[in-house]
């Protein structure tokens, strides 16, 4: 790789030339395989810079150029800690691959690593102005398992249930466009002040709060009409 | 995922399951959800506008064991003290009792937030009604 990483400039210590080396994947002076550095996030690991839309055909080229180069096929007969890496970075590719190519999970792994998502240590609240919605959906959710066992008549509430479907369906649309719209937001303020940045941060994270809750409302919904 | 003796034994006999009439000014009603699990939990609590004590209070909650062992607890709990006593609940005190791992323990801050919302409620409503009762007198 000739360009340095985008995100990542500390200068690292070859492990077999005892160089300094500035690729991102291989030894810039001996060329052999380098461990994953600690600092390198995946925008790095794939030389892109932190932003949210990424353009689907230039991740995939430059996914499947870097499998072709880290595979551990190439390195059957290199020394144990070549076999290693390669093991070890193969798998961070696939990762990273995974990560990036999904919007949603772009954006948490984004917030991820700019630490305004951590699991648990937030306290996250749901939208208010849904739980109303939510609880009156849960409530027809549990007459419906009771009218199943008790082998009731099922057609009424399947179609208000079919509704309330609908209705989340729609909501789970309408947040994926402004999580869309806040991540374009973001790329434009790629270079503005941490305080710009963070109440975007802000925003997406909220959105990704909304979001998980309606995707999971709309998958309970599901599996009991089926 | 093995539950303490006591959640289970709130899950298995929740206490106070139920609901309390949503429009009568002496009852607080908090909803409250945590969106990483897509819990929801509905705590209701009528209160002696008087003595400020707890006379009632109902739950209901669509969750785990532990939201629901965590909101059971917190109705057997908030019953019979002060409104000013039952804001001083702290999820740390639930989490001790049900003994909830770290994974819960937002469990028992849904239980927390479902008690100050049901309290705030009411204390909106009862604001509002004395307002309106000070009008009313004038």
């Amino acid at each position: 790789m000739s360009t340095a990483p985008t995100s990542t400039n500390t200068p690292l210590v070859c492990w077999n030339c005892h160089e300094r080396t500035v690729g991102t994947h291989f030894c810039s002076a001996c060329g052999k395989l380098q461990q994953i550095p600690q600092s390198l996030d995946y925008f790095a690991l794939f030389e892109m810079p932190k932003k949210l839309w990424i353009e689907m055909d230039g991740l995939e080229q430059k996914f499947l150029q870097l499998s072709w180069k880290l595979h551990p096929d190439n390195f059957v007969n290199a020394t144990e800690m070549e076999r290693e890496l390669s093991l070890q970075r193969s798998s961070e590719l696939n990762d990273a691959y995974r990560t990036l190519r999904d919007p949603v999970g772009r954006v948490e792994y984004l917030l991820g690593i700019e630490g305004e998502r951590k699991e648990g240590e937030k306290k996250q609240q749901a939208p208010p102005e849904l739980l109303e919605e939510v609880f009156e959906l849960n409530e027809s959710l549990d007459e419906l398992r009771e009218a199943k066992e008790s082998g009731g008549d099922l057609t009424a509430l399947r179609v208000s249930l079919e509704a309330a479907r609908g209705n989340f369906q729609e909501k789970l649309v309408e947040v994926d466009g402004q999580l869309q719209s806040a991540a374009r937001d973001w790329d434009a303020a790629l270079t503005a002040d941490s305080a710009a940045r963070k109440k975007i941060m802000a925003r997406l994270n909220e959105l990704l709060n909304r979001r998980s809750y309606i995707r999971n409302l709309v998958t309970n919904v599901q599996k009991e009409l089926l | 995922m093995a539950y303490s003796d006591k959640v289970v034994d709130h899950y298995n006999n929740p206490r106070n399951v139920g609901s309390l009439p949503k429009a009568d000014p002496n009852v607080g009603t908090g909803l409250v959800g945590a969106p990483e699990c897509g819990d929801v939990m509905k705590l209701q609590m009528k209160i002696n506008p008087e003595t400020q004590v707890i006379e009632e209070a109902k739950f209901k909650t669509f969750g785990c064991g532990s939201a629901i062992a965590s909101s059971s607890l917190a109705t057997e709990w908030v019953k019979g003290k002060t409104v000013e006593e039952a804001l001083s609940i702290k999820n740390t005190d639930i989490v001790r009792e049900l003994s909830l791992p770290p994974v819960k323990i937002h469990c028992s801050v849904l239980a927390e937030d479902a008690i100050k919302a049901a309290i705030g409620d009411w204390k909106k409503k009862h604001g509002i009604e004395v307002q309106v009762a000070e009008k009313a007198s004038h």
